[in-house]
């Protein structure tokens, strides 16, 4: 067990339960291992806290929730580094990023990739896509 | 930075497993030809750093700004 100072406070987490990015994301290649910090909507929200630096923590969400027809190819080069074979389960998220003026948008451009069976993750470019970096939720349609 | 003059088909290799052809170039367009291992990421310079950006300002937010959405994505999954 270790311990972390965060914006969430003091966190205690277990060594061998972090997940592992090794490419790292873009622009933060040399961040590997992150811990899953609970969180109420656990099924399709995540909160990945770097264990390497303290201020920087990701919120991944699942975007089928918003964008049901969003679908991302995930090659065998991806799956080799998931250390996963072709049947194995994997999860596509994407950051979610929250702007000044309230927005809240999603990177669609480039989704994480996460697979349970090894614990590790991918940030894959899907470029050619015609998917935005900063794609809006529509929270409006969330207002009964 | 490395210049180096090349013309039409002519290649040069990076390392021992990258291969950069010139293909062709036509109205100040250049099109090139890039042999690299699959792992390996080739990406044009503006998308990487689109994304670099866009994952900078994704690690910096509150916990307020949790808060509002876990509030948004019950409604949403009531809704379903």
């Amino acid at each position: 067990m270790r311990s972390l100072q965060t914006r969430f406070g003091e966190v205690t987490y277990n060594t061998k339960k972090v997940v592992h990015f090794p490419e790292g994301l873009l622009g933060f290649e040399r961040l590997r291992d992150f811990i899953v910090i609970p969180n109420k909507n656990d099924d399709v929200l995540f909160c990945f806290q770097s264990v390497e630096e303290n201020h920087v923590a990701f919120l991944l969400i699942n975007p089928a929730l918003f964008f049901p027809d969003y679908r991302v190819p995930v090659s065998t080069v991806v799956k080799d580094k998931l250390g996963i074979g072709t049947n194995d389960p994997y999860f596509v998220l994407t950051t979610i990023t929250f702007h000044q003026d309230e927005t809240v948008t999603l990177n669609l451009l480039a989704p994480v990739i996460y697979t349970p069976k090894t614990d590790r993750a991918v940030q894959i470019v899907l470029e050619g896509s015609g998917y935005s970096t900063k794609t809006p939720l529509k929270t409006g349609e969330a207002s009964p | 930075m490395l210049v180096l003059t090349r013309k039409i088909g002519e290649s040069i290799i990076i390392g021992e497993n990258i291969k950069i052809t010139i293909l062709d170039h036509k109205e100040g367009r250049i099109r090139i030809g890039i042999q690299a291992p699959p792992e390996m990421k080739v990406l044009r310079l503006e998308v990487y750093e689109r994304i670099c950006q866009e994952n900078k300002e994704a690690s910096q937010w509150d916990s307020k700004k949790l808060d509002a959405l876990n509030s948004l994505l019950s409604k949403k999954k009531d809704q379903k």
